[in-house]
């Protein structure tokens, strides 16, 4: 390796609680080399994004602080720079970016001054100089018309957009290193693969060195060179990729390979695809004995939102579904996979009686939503629950978990009162959630934990129709393959039929037995998991799946064009 | 400039808001008991005389046939006669209209160059003694009616250190600049507790937000990060509290203007209740509301230009 461009050493932070300090960061050492994009891979919580800030000396609290340890970067101590030094490093030498560009820009100032401002003030350049600059650096990071575009503000652009713009902003003063946190957690696969790319094209124009910190091996095997595993604050293992990946020396680094929701590919799908999955070996069998009555019937389904005209304005209206019809039996497991804005949500949505039909016809259990809008909605919400994306908001802030439940048991009247708290455990135990925790609030709760309660609460309701929209989404990636199992587990065990929403296609391989392929509103593809994704009929399903990162660095990352990905 | 395309359409809403505000403020003044003639012409007029001037004010036909001249009326320009002052309430009023905007238009800007620099010392000291100096003293500030502030003000300032006129108002600029600036300064202090209160809140928010922290990441100053990202995006949620306080104050002014003896309408409206001139009460408070109207009208423009992601 030659000289390291970045050197960590015996790095550590502690933060000052009630109880004394307290160790977040314990003798973190890395090296960074010219040119070289560094995988920091560990889940929330392991320090790797605290890490990032501490060497650019933005803590995110006054109760941390530095306990020892060196950063030196161009024979200086980045840790013992004063704050003057310190604004001529950020941005200058070490450019930042961060999970989501939405919060991250500023709402009230146009994208293009945000990058000059960078220009401005670190290179003195007039603002024509600086304008002409950013215009320039917008180009190169893929904006297609930046001479207008400087002038937009941040929300009027989607989010893939949003993150090149944060990409822009960081490389404005030609930084040497670029500190990417989490930069595409928040998008899409196929936009993900975009940035991605981006990224590796950045660093072989500019000889640019990236720490990438991530909590998707697929996006360190396919983009990064070496990889450090990080966890409760340490650094448990550094290694080259390949290496890292092949032969993992740490029990954590394989529990985090093992949980990795990978998918096969055509010509490994006719061996014994995943052993690590019982119940995928049983679908067969579930496929085969599907009862003749479909439980929902959605036929011709148009849902439209308005979006502008008061008064007198024309009224104009967005198709978030257009034209889907689709039926699900009972004892079904259906993934709807798509990207953001696909109207998979709103599908879901309609399929509950949680928005208005503009046109076409849902029903559930036979009694049409249209026809019978009171007995359909009422048996919905006797056999149907849902499961939402965030499980923080999703639940009462100032009800315990066992109240959650008991209310969900009262109002159904299913379960006679005395029953109710007997009940409530059977329903902890079902989703493995500890009995005692019944008494906390969701603060008090870790993401699992509480995903888990918004499960038990859906279960409450004795549902033969469980929606989940994105449940998972929001969880690390051990945490995703432990919710994963416990649906699998549920499906098996109980008469439940389940639709599955999610963006990221590896789980919905994992879990489902069919699959709805969604894109622009209307259904593109859909057919059993297994022939659909080793045999895609449609070239979006095939680019969305292509987009997929794989943890096996020779299986290549293909970034769709941007026409296709929109 | 689509978003701005409400500038347009929006007043043809006010239409109806100024329709119903001078119906429900016709016939309420005239549910107040008394009769507005035996007050002109005294406890020992005749019958005869009173059934005249009824006659002559219109005060003798049907309720809603006065209303249909009242309109007709305002379509001229005319509000009716006041009884006391013996011409228009219109042109009443637009003789005293400038004492209360002035003093509405001070005390706000007033209020504003108190609270933004207050704000942001207390914001960008959070926790620190100056912070907990601030909080304190404004919590005075919300503490105090502003009756008694007033007079304080007015004993200190213009009574034991005689800087400022006691009351009244003037003829030349300086004179009336002097007059306002004690009652303005009694507004502005009540006013602008409200308004620090929120906008401190607001810029700790997005001191610690994700836009401070990528403009910090990328060198920027605490100057510039507190200044063009902090400050900006603070003020967007105080514009409506202003808005809304400014509407409160209009209607506050009847008190201030009688505390300072400002002749302006607040002063007319209370002498007007006295003298049973309905004529008078009923335009003031038409104006009143129209004001409050318009101020919220000129709140949302402020906040479109404010905040490139609102539309209305």
């Amino acid at each position: 390796m030659s000289a390291a461009l970045l050197s960590v050493r015996d790095l550590s932070v502690a933060v000052n609680g009630a109880e004394g300090p307290r160790t977040l960061l314990d003798h973190v050492s890395l090296d960074l080399s010219p040119g070289e994009i560094l995988g920091l891979v560990g889940e929330s919580g392991s320090g790797k994004s605290l890490l990032c800030r501490t060497l650019l000396q933005l803590l995110p609290s006054r109760a941390l602080s530095v306990t020892g340890g060196t950063a030196m970067m161009g024979g200086r101590d980045l840790l013992a720079l004063d704050e003057a030094q310190m604004q001529q490093v950020r941005g200058a030498e070490i450019g930042m970016i961060f999970q989501n560009p939405s919060s991250h820009l500023d709402p009230v100032m146009r994208v293009g001054e945000q990058i000059a401002e960078g220009l401005r003030f670190h290179r003195r350049l007039d603002r024509a100089a600086a304008k002409a600059e950013a215009i320039a650096l917008m180009g190169q990071v893929g904006f297609t018309d930046p001479p207008r575009q400087f002038g937009a503000y941040p929300h009027e652009f989607s989010g893939g957009m949003r993150q090149r713009a944060m990409i822009a902003v960081a490389l404005a003063c030609d930084p040497k290193i670029l500190i990417a946190d989490e930069p595409t957690t928040a998008l899409d696969v196929t936009i993900q693969a975009q940035i991605l790319r981006l990224l590796m094209e950045l660093r072989e124009s500019r000889g640019l060195s990236i720490i990438l910190i991530t909590h998707d091996l697929g996006v360190v095997a396919q983009t990064c060179d070496r990889v450090a595993v990080m966890r409760q604050g340490q650094v448990v293992e550094v290694g080259e990729k390949r290496a890292l990946l092949a032969h993992p020396r740490h029990s954590y680094t394989r529990a985090l390979i093992a949980s990795h929701p990978s998918m096969p590919v055509d010509d490994e799908a006719d061996e014994v695809d995943d052993v690590t999955d019982p119940a995928d070996a049983a679908d067969p069998a579930r496929v085969v004995v599907l009862p003749s009555r479909p439980l929902v019937e959605i036929d011709d389904l148009d849902v439209r939102f308005p979006v502008a005209g008061g008064l007198f304005g024309r009224r104009r209206s967005f198709s978030a579904v257009a034209g889907v019809s689709l039926q699900i039996r009972p004892g079904e497991t259906v993934g709807i996979v798509g990207e953001s804005g696909s109207g998979k949500s709103t599908l879901a949505r309609a399929m509950l009686g949680l928005t208005p039909v503009s046109d076409g016809h849902v029903a559930f259990d036979g009694l049409s939503l249209r026809g019978q809008p009171g007995a359909a909605l009422a048996r919905i919400r006797q056999q149907a629950a849902m499961v939402f994306q965030d499980p923080f908001n999703s639940l009462n802030p100032r009800l315990t978990i066992g109240q959650t439940l008991a209310e969900v048991l009262r109002v159904q009247g299913k379960v006679a009162p005395a029953a109710i708290p007997a009940r409530v455990e059977e329903l902890l135990r079902l989703v493995e959630l500890d009995p005692a925790l019944a008494g906390r609030r969701p603060r008090q709760l870790s993401g699992g934990q509480c995903q888990r309660a918004g499960i038990a609460r859906a279960l409450a309701v004795d549902p033969r129709l469980i929606v989940a929209d994105e449940c998972v989404a929001a969880l690390d990636v051990t945490i995703q393959a432990q919710i994963v199992a416990l649906f699998q587990r549920l499906v098996a065990t109980m008469d439940l039929t389940l639709v599955f929403i999610a963006h990221d296609l590896a789980i919905v391989r994992h879990l489902c037995t069919r699959v709805v392929v969604m894109h622009h509103g209307r259904i593109v593809e859909e057919g059993l998991c297994a022939e659909v994704f080793e045999r895609p009929r449609e070239a979006y399903t095939a680019a969305l799946i292509a987009a997929i990162p794989d943890i096996d660095p020779d299986r290549r990352l293909i970034a769709p064009p941007p026409a296709l990905a929109v | 400039m689509r978003r701005y395309s409400f500038i347009l359409t929006r007043p043809l809403q006010f239409v109806p808001v100024v329709f119903g505000v001078s119906l429900v403020t016709f016939v309420l003044v005239r549910m107040i008991p008394g009769d507005p003639a035996r007050v002109l012409l005294g406890a020992r007029a005749t019958p005869t005389a009173i059934a005249n001037i009824r006659a002559q004010y219109g005060l003798d036909e049907p309720i809603w046939l006065q209303y249909l001249y009242f309109l007709r009326n305002l379509a001229h320009g005319e509000m009716g006669m006041s009884i006391v002052y013996k011409i228009d309430v219109l042109r009443l009023i637009g003789t005293r209209i400038e004492p209360t905007f002035a003093l509405v238009l001070c005390s706000v800007l007033l209020s504003i160059l108190i609270a933004v620099p207050l704000a942001a010392l207390a914001a960008r000291n959070q926790g620190r003694p100056i912070d907990h100096a601030i909080r304190f003293v404004s919590t005075f500030g919300i503490g105090f009616p502003p009756f008694w502030l007033g007079l304080m003000l007015m004993m200190l300032l213009a009574v034991k250190f005689p800087l400022l006129p006691v009351s009244g108002y003037g003829d030349t600029l300086g004179e009336k600049l002097a007059h306002l600036a004690l009652p303005s300064l009694t507004i502005a202090l009540s006013l602008s507790t409200v308004l620090l209160r929120s906008l401190r809140a607001a810029m700790v928010d997005w001191l610690k937000s994700d836009v401070a922290t990528a403009a910090r990441a990328r060198g920027m100053p605490e100057s510039i990060v507190f200044w063009r990202h902090v400050l900006p995006n603070s003020i967007v949620p105080t514009i409506n509290l202003l808005a809304v306080n400014i509407g409160w104050l209009i209607g506050g002014t009847v008190v201030i203007e009688s505390i300072f003896a400002l002749p302006g309408m607040g002063q007319l409206l209370v002498r007007a209740i006295f003298s049973r001139d309905y004529m008078v009460v009923q335009g003031v408070a038409m104006v009143f509301a129209c004001a409050t109207v318009l101020v919220n009208f000129l709140a949302d423009i402020a906040t479109v230009a404010a905040d490139p992601r609102v539309k209305l």
